[in-house]
């Protein structure tokens, strides 16, 4: 291509610009302190039985609330989209409230209703079914933040496929189960699967609503955000910014195939 | 397979979009629902689809009651106005579609669908665009994929909602006539539903015209486009003038005298069915101005305005005829009809 649309040098310098500061300085600065520390020191942290116990609790718990909402989001979305009811328009601003609460609010919400005396939480307890202060609860309060991101990536690719394609593929011969199979769900996929990416980041870096609910065992629901405050509240930023450093190579570990994967199944279409 | 329908009844809502439609479609034939948008037209198709569920009234297909049969059931083959293709699968898995999803049992092999649909796309002429995906394709093409997707499970008739609506006017003549050989050569009854005159009266072999919910008239192209049942029939189907006037001693007189005889009587006129002279050459002639002239292909189209009332008036002549009359703007003519269509009251005369 010889001609460009005009504007690229000054428009790429202003996003170079702002990156550099949102994004690109504090990443390096934690990257900066952490190497403050000396290699052993390193190993020291991350393979601290806690620690690991802490990144396998907010990995495995994250995964689990980003599976609820990637399948949950798309049930609300649909809702949302393809029916008429009265409060749709209330229940589709609900979805944001996650966004809007702040969100130590919620998690003193969440852990109230579900402790075994909370309103929730007391007749699952009669059942021997612990929520508060177990994985669980953990996984309550990383699907109740990450619900809005899965909603409302899903939510526009269905309000653009149009009702005519569900119609088509019955008139084909198609029953339901295989008109939402073969040609609904392929056209959602790549959205369901960003919707899926970004409730996960958002689970793994996530404290406020985590750390009521959670309990905070050492070991058993510990999730790696606790341990950084810790640090930090000893005066430890190298510590804290290894756990940093660490977290932040696992996100790039999950969203990087996620994001190629997403961007192959759009090529796709 | 024929399509009988009776005392159709479908709201939406406060709106009566059907309205006691009956009509019989014979087998094998190919038949356009003509007429102004909001008259019913898609309704109808998508009820026969199986898409909308009328509120009273029967669909039989070869006499079989069809509220019995579910859409997928009725063996239609539906083509819709934007295409309504799969975008994430190619040429080739859009038109395989519907066999794929057919039940275990009926389900042709991996080779019969690949031969199956490579025939298909042949029929289409787009075999060598079978691993395309629809966003890369034109209109034209994308239009004959959906009717390749819709002939792929073998269905018992066609439906087609306003097939060349979305396409430009040349790729819509081309497909109109490719429509009308396919349909020749398979013998598939089919319907297509169409705002446009002259697709309607170029490709049907009968023409279904429905006005506000109702079927006004069904008949071949020719006699809807001669004997129109209704003055709203005879008003959509191209251009027309109009007469004022009444039914006296057998004739229609559109003269003010015309002060005895019947009651109120319209006459209706094609521009082509005006002769345009410089002198009177009989009692039915009227005085008019010529206001403009253009040529439309092989034709003109005079645009005149009556001297006695001022309303406007439409003739079309052939060049030569143009020519030798030598017409200029601000001319005065004496306009003569030589075919009128009289509706008067309930009954109407040809005069």
């Amino acid at each position: 291509m010889s001609r460009k649309l005009p504007g690229f040098g000054l428009s790429l310098g202003i996003v170079l610009f702002w990156l550099s500061a949102i994004v690109v300085v504090p990443l390096s600065a934690l990257v900066g302190k952490s190497l403050s520390l000396p290699w052993d020191g390193w190993v020291a942290i991350l393979l601290d039985a806690r620690t690991l116990s802490a990144f396998r609790v907010s990995l495995l718990c994250s995964l689990a609330a980003a599976t609820l909402n990637a399948v949950m989001g798309t049930v609300v979305a649909w809702i949302l989209v393809r029916y008429e009811f009265p409060g749709k328009r209330i229940l589709d601003a609900m979805v944001d409230m996650p966004f809007a609460l702040p969100t130590a609010v919620a998690g003193i919400t969440l852990t109230s209703l579900w402790s075994p005396h909370g309103w929730l939480g007391a007749p699952l307890a009669e059942l021997g079914i612990r929520v508060a202060y177990t994985p669980l609860g953990i996984m309550l309060a990383l699907a109740f933040v990450g619900l809005p991101f899965a909603v409302r990536t899903v939510q526009p690719v269905l309000e653009e496929l149009p009702s005519e394609v569900e119609e088509a593929a019955g008139l084909l011969g198609a029953d339901r189960l295989q008109t939402i199979r073969r040609v609904i769900l392929p056209a959602l996929r790549p959205a369901i699967l960003a919707g899926f990416a970004l409730s996960f980041a958002r689970g793994l870096g996530e404290y406020g609503s985590v750390v009521f609910i959670s309990g905070n065992l050492p070991g058993r629901t510990e999730i790696v955000p606790l341990l950084v405050m810790q640090r930090l509240e000893e005066f430890k930023a190298p510590q804290a910014a290894v756990l940093g450093v660490g977290m932040l190579a696992l996100s790039f570990l999950f969203l990087l195939p996620a994001n190629w994967l997403q961007s192959r199944l759009r090529r796709g279409r | 397979m024929s399509i009988s329908i009776k005392g159709l009844n479908k709201h939406f809502g406060r709106y009566h979009a059907l309205r006691d439609v009956d009509l019989a479609i014979p087998d094998g034939e190919l038949v356009a629902l003509l007429g102004p948008s909001g008259g019913g037209k898609t309704t109808l198709l998508r009820t026969i689809a199986g898409l909308e569920s009328p509120d009273s009234g029967q669909i039989l297909f070869e006499g079989r009651d069809a509220a019995l049969q579910r859409p997928q059931e009725r063996g239609v083959g539906f083509v819709f106005q934007h295409y309504a293709l799969f975008r994430h699968m190619t040429v080739f898995e859009n038109i395989a579609f519907g066999l794929r999803v057919k039940p275990k049992h009926e389900r042709p092999s991996e080779e019969e669908i690949q031969s199956k649909v490579g025939e298909l796309l042949k029929l289409i002429q787009l075999d060598w665009i079978s691993d395309r995906y629809p966003d890369q394709l034109s209109g034209g093409q994308r239009q004959r994929v959906a009717l390749a997707r819709a002939l792929a499970p073998k269905p018992r008739f066609l439906l087609l909602d306003e097939p060349f609506g979305a396409l430009d006017t040349k790729v819509r003549k081309e497909l109109r006539r490719w429509l009308r050989e396919l349909h020749d050569e398979l013998g598939m009854t089919s319907l297509f539903v169409t705002h446009d005159q002259d697709e309607a009266l170029e490709l049907a072999d009968r023409v279904v015209v429905m006005m506000e919910g109702r079927v006004a008239q069904v008949g071949t192209p020719d006699e809807v486009y001669d004997r129109p049942a209704t003055p709203e029939v005879f008003q959509f189907l191209g251009n027309v003038n109009l007469f004022h006037g009444r039914v006296a001693e057998g004739g229609f007189l559109h003269h003010a005298q015309a002060t005895t005889g019947t009651d109120a009587a319209l006459a209706f006129v094609r521009p082509h069915e005006l002769e345009v002279e410089r002198f009177a050459s009989s009692d039915s002639s009227v005085p008019a101005v010529l206001t403009h002239a253009y040529a439309l292909g092989p034709k003109v189209r005079l645009e005149l305005r009556r001297k006695d009332n001022g309303s406007p008036m439409e003739a079309e002549l052939t060049r030569d005829r143009y020519r030798n009359l030598g017409l200029v703007a601000g001319d005065s003519l004496w306009v003569t009809p030589t075919n009128l269509r009289v509706f008067c009251s309930d009954e109407d005369v040809v005069i």
